[in-house]
């Protein structure tokens, strides 16, 4: 995103483009997924301002969809995580049923926690894909999720 | 002590896969089979079970750093589920360890041509200059390697992060990444049905995923930093490594077939 100054443009497409510039500068490793192509150039043309606000804004999306996604995998692995950790600390306290059943607890809970991440990130990922229009994507996500159930349904380690 | 132990070894697999996006059962099998005793049926879906770890924590830092290409990731998902599901049907029907030898064979030389040859292509300077190519290759090898982790046991890592970044012309950072965030699905539909049939022991468990998190986590903070050649070389060793054990698992199906 190179600075032209001399190309005239709205304050509002400038200050979508320092918007813009400020997450590329956040996140400077944009795969292609998040990249919105098209450059300064551009901005000759008449609707150079609105052109760049929609991609601005698609890439705002893409950059929100990617957090939340990342968030559902941080948010699985640190709790479960934590409970495995809880579970192992409870393994040194004085045995009694009480610390097993917990102990049982925590470690079936922090599993299963741990196995639904994965399957969890698929959706929200299937469900912002198709809030961003794109059905290809959110087809492909669904068609992942019918074909594991199917899978684990069967027996069949995917 | 073995507690300590089982968590020194997550935490080698886990930065170890994470890094490389091979999720880290290359290390935690024959560890926990030869180091601590633990029979193949447990340590199968315990390893299993870190990969998934390995892939949630680790993808959660790629994904937001934006390495991870969640298009492509779903595309070759899809093609490598279908794969695991064939694989499954027709388990039946071929020899594993003829399969197993030809993957040896082949996972031998993409390692010796890693190792040996200079790229044919060059990396893109940024990450983000690069678009997939090759699309019929890339889902095509990733059936392949879905019905070969089926018919295996073995993570489609090894198989998919050489397609992404020499088939499909991905960043090799990009391609790791990206096999990062897939194999936590599939690993967590195989440990799902290894615990349907009883074979996952949480008390193994526990002390590895601790170990697999923490070490994922440095993982996915060290990758960045770690210049593409030495990944190359490191995945490279690693390719080695599931080569050998390939060939051994091959070798052991088809020596007494010939011998008598």
């Amino acid at each position: 995103m190179a600075e032209h100054p001399e190309v005239s443009e709205p304050e509002d497409a400038r200050a979508a483009r320092a918007s813009v510039s400020a997450v590329a500068a956040e996140h400077p490793a944009v795969s292609h997924n998040v990249a919105v192509t098209g450059g300064a150039a551009s901005l000759t043309q008449p609707d150079a301002g609105a052109a760049e606000q929609v991609r601005h804004h698609h890439r705002e999306r893409a950059v929100v969809g990617d957090r939340w996604i990342a968030r559902v995998l941080r948010v699985g692995a640190v709790v479960s995580g934590g409970m495995f950790v809880l579970s192992l600390g409870l393994e040194a306290m004085p045995q009694s049923e009480r610390v097993h059943v917990a102990i049982d607890l925590l470690r079936k809970g922090a599993a299963s926690l741990l196995l639904v991440t994965p399957v969890a990130r698929l959706a929200v990922a299937g469900t912002l894909l198709g809030l961003r229009g794109e059905w290809r994507y959110m087809a492909m996500a669904a068609g992942v999720l019918g074909l594991l159930a199917v899978a684990v349904g069967a027996g069949i380690q995917a | 002590m073995t507690v300590l132990l089982l968590i020194a070894v997550g935490a080698l697999a886990g930065t170890l896969g994470a890094m490389l996006g091979i999720g880290g059962g290359i290390v935690l099998v024959p560890a926990l089979v030869l180091g601590f005793d633990i029979p193949l049926e447990q340590a199968i879906p315990a390893s299993l079970m870190c990969v998934v770890a390995s892939s949630c924590s680790a993808a959660a830092g790629y994904v937001h750093k934006h390495l991870s290409d969640i298009r492509l990731g779903l595309s070759l998902e899809l093609a490598t589920v279908m794969g695991a599901i064939a694989g499954g049907m027709v388990a039946a029907m071929v020899a594993p360890a003829m399969v197993a030898v030809v993957f040896g064979l082949f996972t031998l030389y993409v390692a010796l041509q890693m190792l040996l040859l200079r790229s044919p292509h060059q990396e893109p300077a940024a990450l983000d200059d690069y678009a997939p190519t090759n699309y019929p290759l890339g889902i095509s090898g990733s059936f392949v390697a879905g019905g070969l982790s089926s018919l295996l046991g073995v993570g489609g890592g090894p198989l998919k992060v050489p397609l992404m970044a020499y088939g499909m012309h991905v960043p090799f950072k990009v391609a790791s990444a990206t096999s990062n965030l897939m194999i936590g699905v599939t690993g967590a539909a195989s440990v799902a049905a290894y615990a349907l049939r009883g074979h996952l022991k949480l008390a193994l468990v526990s002390p590895l995923v601790v170990g697999v998190l923490g070490g994922a986590y440095v993982g996915s903070r060290l990758m960045p930093r770690v210049p593409t050649a030495v990944l190359k070389r490191l995945f490279a060793v690693v390719l080695l490594v599931v080569a050998g054990q390939m060939l051994w698992k091959g070798g052991e199906g088809l020596w007494p077939s010939i011998l008598k």
